[in-house]
């Protein structure tokens, strides 16, 4: 039982890291508050929805913005997709790049565009191996019998 | 034309040719009229001329024909001599050539000599001159004929002298009628005509008779025309003309009428008629007339010129002569009088018509040519001044062209530079607090107490000063760009003022200032649940009120507000006034209060709400109280310690007007020191019904008493809008006597202020200055109770004394409506009437004021000899007061009903002291239980559990507490209002489980399942947020469908809608909501949305849309979406409560329409 407790406490502690980091934000709060019975695994369906896509979205802007002519407007747009999917899940740090990104775009500064993108993809991974520590960290908590503890 | 060209010299054409064009053409046509008109106009003159010559000539030439004829008319005198020459001739009948002797003249010749005289005309002298001598002549004189004769002859010897000598004349009169000398014969001097030329002229010509001017016989000497002739070759026949007739007939010529002279003369220089002009004398010399100038006394000055009298063709010459300035035509001409050769000549001076013609030619052609240059100049001067016109004014259109674009430019520039300000300070509000976050991380690490945690200390407070400033300026360029927006909420206005107030009163302990809150009338009190802008109207509070305490070093600083009664509604009021007299015997305060009821009441929503800071600082000086408002201005800005932005009053009055009032400094009275900052602004009043306060109503009223008299206002609209803390009031039976309250504050106007306050109340007061007088007044008090007392049996009469009383006691007696209507604290301080008759006098104390024991003492003496009569002491502490002295005195000497307060005194503790009074809802004395004492761990040691005794209310001891509890909550500045109302709830009800409050709030459980049954379409092309949104919506209870982008969502609107008709129920929607995300790919949100409104149409329905976006609610995106038809705006990311709320404004609005 200790050892649930222990991994309890290591959870709550972990995320509440992650809120003080500022990876994450109220909105992620807010999707756990949605997960329910029926609904058992929803935040990890979205987050993992959320991988997808912006992975996906990454891929397309390094592609974009390889070209010798780089359509901007095209970049915006897939920017724009990154940073809803980012503030819907509450990835905040990413969301703020994506704003930083987006003003780079105004300026068609295709320099600006490449230095934000990596930003974003490092600021990207990061928050995807913290929640993907979180997710595991949660498994075992189940696994271990205890329920998870909100916060 | 020379002008016109010149003319168009001046005009540059391409600048003002449209103005110049007809003023050109009008010039032309002048110029043009001119050239022709003056040639015209000078043949005209000249024909005018040449008339007037002619006709003078003509004049002339008749004139002198004239003459001719009238000479000619003198013709047949001429032959007259010879004629009688002849006819003696014949009589004498050849007696002739032999010498007549005087008989035979005598009585021969005489006759025909007399009746030549009579017969001929003009005749006055005819004479027969014998060779002899002899001589007989008749003559007349003044009409009298008389005859001159020398009877002897003489020797025709002209060596002879003494012949001469005997030579005699005679001269005798003669009868007019017979010709008969008669009278005596006068000697005369000899007559000698022999040896005269024209006698010998005559002698020798042979034929013809001869003609000369001589003298008459006469006496006068009168010049005559002689014709004479000989008779045979004997005697002369002479007669005699006068010249003066003759000459008559020529002067009397109509040349008068033009001022003309004649002058006739005989050839051989004679002058017969000088009519010429003045002081002229003309001299004939052999056909020239030559014209002299005489002086006045006969003198010759000078010749002027001469006048040929030669005739050329026949026609007299005219020569023109100027004589004294005036020029005159003169013509000569030769004339024939009785055979005399004579010459005249005619004089017309040149001042007649032709000359003034002439003259007035030329002048007139000058005025002519004068008058056209002088028009010609004008319009020149006037086109001129117009071009000049013209071109300054398009300098100046030019010069306001190129103004109005520098303008614009720097309004352009200085919009950018206050966006880019505004973006520039956001992103440095972002990273100062990106700082704070740090410095505050960093905080925590640090180990206390060393250099590095004092570092960070002063770090945070750098940054957070910094924040504060760069807040100011944000807001300022927010104003600036008009993007400053009132949040509209509902809040407690009077909370509001006593946080701000509690908030700047340590603030100014610290500088020992004292920092007030007057409550004023209570308006505020009443109208205290408004709905506008908090965070705003308290930034505006704070504002002022930090640098009233900045400013003033000593005295105290005042917060007032109340509601302002609108002066459009006084004649409202002023009519109301007659038609309830009965309101006249109120006093003012009252009647002010009604005042603002009926301006509450016929403008339910907007209330005008003033505030006034006063302080007693160093003031503002009157000619920068203007200038204060300005940004960036400071009253002294090197005021050491003071520092500031000087943004703050800018700021402050930007809010105020943007709250639809203003501020400015009111005028304080000369005397007093520092400012008072008075604004006003527009808030709305709550409508809601506050459900707590409504239950908490009904409950008293199913409480009540049989003997309870419950003034509760039966005008429920009042009620709604006093939710504030309602003291259920226990209103003195008649025979109770009121409240006593005693204060003892040392702080001036936190006495006045309590003071005024609980007076209008109509609580009895008494004010102790000085702790030392305290004993003396609390002896007078217990004085007058013991005897009141004693008068119990006439307790009428005791109201009569006591003001206070009796002004509860008129209100007892007021009909109900009145009453409520009239004073709006007793409205809001409930009466009820207690059950316990004994009074009640209540202290309050300012434990500052005076050495503690000794306050303690007092007290503990004046309560030993109350009987009968309830005491309570309500002691005030400062917050910095120590706390130990409490400690080490009360065990002993205080009472364990004693309440100690630690907040300034006028606020929301002032109305707890009045809850105490047992008007007002508090307990007696004995029913004192337990008393929790607010921030004072000493409350707990306290005894708590006195036996309670008689006449207890289940529900007292819950009342005290919670009442406490309430003033605690306050005073940790526990926001909202629903724990507030919660405890009025308590404090009504507390016998009876507190009851749920009605549920209004967004994310409460009921709406658990807001949603269910409604079916929403999401259009959102991020799969994740379509997720996250579809999991909130189906957790909301709603079933969902989902589209990826704006066409898909249009296609199921669209089959949506025309399945509902298929089916034939038009009426219910497709979807219940659509979520709709504005940036899509294929379509975007808005143009989805227009077609969907558009499609709708056909279907007279409307499926409410609620747009998703990435903005603020303000910014231009949002419009867009509004404007694109959709209903609500949301802000990503989705959240629930949001959507509510949305949903629930959506209805209302359908609702509604």
């Amino acid at each position: 039982m200790d050892g649930v407790v222990q991994l309890q406490k290591q959870l709550v502690d972990y995320t509440a890291s992650l809120f003080h980091e500022g990876f994450l934000d109220e909105q992620f709060n807010q999707l756990q508050q949605l997960q329910d019975e029926s609904n058992p695994d929803f935040v990890v369906e979205v987050v993992s929805l959320f991988f997808e896509d912006s992975e996906r979205l990454l891929n397309e802007l390094g592609k974009t913005l390889e070209q010798k002519t780089v359509d901007f407007k095209k970049v915006d747009a897939h920017v724009h997709q990154l940073k809803g999917s980012s503030s819907s899940i509450g990835a905040q740090r990413v969301q703020k790049l994506c704003i930083a990104f987006r003003n780079c775009c105004e300026e068609l500064n295709t320099e600006g565009c490449l230095k934000c993108l990596q930003q974003v993809k490092h600021e990207y991974s990061l928050v995807k191996n913290k929640l993907e520590t979180l997710f595991k960290l949660e498994q075992q908590t189940i696994a271990a019998g205890g329920s998870i503890p909100t916060l | 034309m020379v002008v016109l060209a010149t003319l168009w010299g001046f005009v540059p054409f391409t600048e003002s040719c449209h103005i110049q064009q007809p003023i050109l053409a009008a010039l032309a046509v002048l110029l043009i009229t001119t050239s022709l008109l003056i040639p015209c106009w000078h043949a005209m003159i000249n024909r005018v001329e040449r008339h007037m010559n002619l006709n003078t000539l003509d004049f002339h030439s008749k004139l002198v024909s004239e003459i001719d004829e009238k000479a000619k008319f003198l013709h047949p005198i001429n032959s007259s001599a010879t004629n009688l020459a002849r006819v003696l001739a014949s009589s004498l009948n050849g007696s002739a050539d032999h010498q007549l002797s005087f008989s035979e003249i005598e009585t021969m010749v005489a006759p025909v000599l007399f009746q030549a005289l009579s017969t001929v005309t003009y005749l006055s002298q005819v004479s027969y001159i014998g060779l002899e001598g002899l001589f007989f002549s008749y003559y007349t004189e003044r009409s009298q004929t008389f005859a001159l004769y020398s009877n002897s002859s003489f020797s025709f010897d002209p060596s002879d002298p003494n012949a001469r000598k005997k030579h005699i004349s005679y001269i005798q009169s003669v009868n007019n009628e017979t010709g008969k000398l008669y009278g005596k014969a006068i000697e005369s001097p000899p007559m000698s005509m022999i040896n005269t030329s024209w006698f010998q002229a005559v002698l020798n010509s042979t034929t013809y008779g001869y003609a000369s001017v001589e003298t008459g016989w006469n006496n006068a000497g009168d010049l005559l025309f002689l014709n004479s002739a000989r008779i045979n070759g004997g005697g002369v026949i002479s007669l005699g003309f006068p010249v003066e007739a003759l000459t008559a007939i020529f002067s009397g010529t109509d040349r008068d009428q033009d001022g003309g002279s004649l002058y006739l003369a005989t050839k051989d220089g004679k002058v017969l008629i000088d009519q010429g002009l003045q002081n002229t004398h003309m001299v004939l010399d052999s056909n020239v007339v030559s014209i002299q100038l005489m002086k006045p006394n006969g003198d010759q000055i000078s010749g002027v010129g001469n006048v040929s009298c030669n005739l050329i063709d026949g026609n007299p010459r005219a020569s023109v002569l100027n004589i004294q300035e005036k020029e005159y035509t003169l013509y000569c001409l030769p004339l024939d009088i009785v055979g005399v050769q004579s010459v005249y000549v005619l004089g017309f001076p040149q001042n007649g018509l032709v000359r003034l013609v002439h003259k007035n030619k030329k002048l007139a052609l000058l005025l002519l040519i004068l008058m056209i240059a002088t028009m010609v100049v004008s319009i020149i001067n006037f086109v001129l001044i117009i071009i000049r016109a013209a071109k300054r004014e398009m300098h100046l259109c030019a010069a306001l062209i190129k103004q109005m674009e520098a303008t614009q430019q720097a309004e352009r520039k200085s919009m950018n530079k206050s966006l880019a300000f505004a973006s520039a300070s956001h992103d440095v509000r972002g990273s100062l607090a990106v700082l704070t976050g740090l410095i505050e991380l960093c905080f925590d690490k640090a180990p206390p107490a060393s250099e590095l945690h004092s570092n960070f200390r002063l770090m945070d407070t750098c940054a957070k000063d910094l924040l504060g400033i760069l807040n100011s300026i944000l807001d300022m360029s927010k104003i600036e760009a008009g993007k400053m927006q009132l949040e509209e909420e509902e809040f407690d206005l009077a909370q509001l003022l006593e946080d701000v107030v509690d908030l700047y009163h340590p603030v100014g302990i610290k500088k020992g200032v004292d920092v007030v809150l007057d409550p004023y009338d209570g308006s505020i009190i009443k109208f205290s649940q408004v709905k506008g802008d908090r965070g705003k109207l308290k930034q505006i509070l704070c504002n002022l009120l930090s640098n009233a305490v900045k400013f003033t070093s000593e005295g105290h600083v005042t917060v007032r507000g109340w509601v302002r009664k609108p002066s459009l509604q006084n004649s409202i009021i002023a009519s109301k006034k007659n038609c309830l007299p009965c309101l006249f015997y109120k006093n003012s305060q009252a009647y002010n209060d009604l005042e603002a009821m009926n301006a509450a009441q016929q403008d339910p929503n907007a209330i005008d709400f003033v505030f006034e800071v006063d302080d007693t600082g160093k003031g503002i000086p009157k000619e920068k109280q203007k200038s204060v408002f300005e940004n960036y201005v400071q009253v002294k800005e090197t005021a050491l310690g003071q520092g500031g932005t000087g943004l703050g009053l800018g700021i402050v009055q930007s809010l105020v007007r943007l709250m639809h009032g203003d501020i400015g400094i009111v005028d304080k009275e000369i005397g007093e020191k520092g400012t008072c900052f008075r604004f006003n602004v527009l808030l709305n009043i709550c409508e809601n019904i506050s459900s707590d306060a409504a239950k908490a109503e009904a409950h008293d009223i199913e409480e009540g008493c049989p003997y309870q008299m419950t003034i509760s206002t039966p005008n429920p609209a009042l009620c709604i809008r006093t939710p504030s803390p309602k003291l259920a009031t226990h209103c003195p039976s008649p025979k109770l006597k009121a409240s006593h309250v005693v204060l003892f504050i040392e702080n001036n106007e936190r006495r006045r202020t309590s003071q005024r306050f609980m007076e209008k109340l109509g609580i009895k007061v008494s004010v102790v200055k000085e702790w030392e007088n305290l004993l003396s007044i609390l002896r007078k008090i217990k004085y007058k109770h013991s005897t009141a007392k004693s008068e119990l049996s006439s307790p009428n009469e005791y109201l009569s004394r006591s003001p206070s009383s009796n002004s509860v006691s008129v209100e007892m007696d007021m009909p109900l409506s009145t009453m409520d209507g009239s004073d709006s604290i007793l409205s809001v301080f409930k009466r009820t009437t207690p059950r316990c008759t004994s009074s009640f006098i209540l202290i309050v104390i300012d434990a500052c004021a005076g050495p503690f024991p000794e306050l303690c003492k007092t007290m503990a003496e004046f309560r030993k000899g109350l009987q009968n009569t309830c005491c309570r002491v309500v002691w005030l502490k400062k917050p910095t007061m120590c706390s130990i002295s409490f400690k080490c005195v009360e065990d002993d000497m205080m009472d364990p009903n004693d309440v100690i307060m630690s907040k300034p005194f006028p606020g929301s503790c002032l109305y707890e002291v009045v809850r105490l009074l047992p008007e007002f809802g508090g307990t007696l004395q004995g029913n004192m239980g337990r008393q929790k004492r607010e921030s004072m761990p000493e409350a707990a040691k306290m005894p708590r559990d006195l036996p309670s005794s008689s006449g207890t209310r289940p529900y007292a001891e819950n009342s005290q507490i919670v009442e406490i509890q309430d003033h605690s909550g306050s005073s940790t500045e526990t926001p909202g209002k629903k724990v507030f109302s919660a405890i009025q709830n308590l404090s009504h009800v507390s016998p009876l489980p507190p009851k749920e409050p009605e549920i209004q709030g967004c994310g409460n459980p009921s709406n658990e399942k807001f949603l269910s049954g409604k079916k929403i379409l999401v259009a959102e092309d991020n799969s994740v947020l379509r997720k996250v949104a579809v999991s909130i919506l189906v957790g909301l209870g709603a079933t969902v469908e989902c589209s990826e982008n704006g066409q898909e969502a249009l296609l199921l609107v669209c089959n949506g809608l025309s399945d509902q008709r298929k089916h034939g129920s038009s009426n219910n929607l497709p979807y219940d909501y659509i979520l709709m995300d504005c940036e899509m790919p294929v379509m975007d949100g808005c143009e989805a949305t227009k077609k969907i409104r558009e499609m709708e149409k056909d279907y007279g329905v409307h499926i409410p849309i609620i747009a998703l976006t990435g903005h603020d609610a303000s910014s231009a995106e949002a419009k867009r979406t509004i404007e694109a038809g959709m209903d609500a705006h949301l802000v990503k990311p989705l959240k629930g409560e949001h959507l509510l709320e949305a949903i629930r404004c959506i209805d209302n609005k359908g609702q509604h329409v």
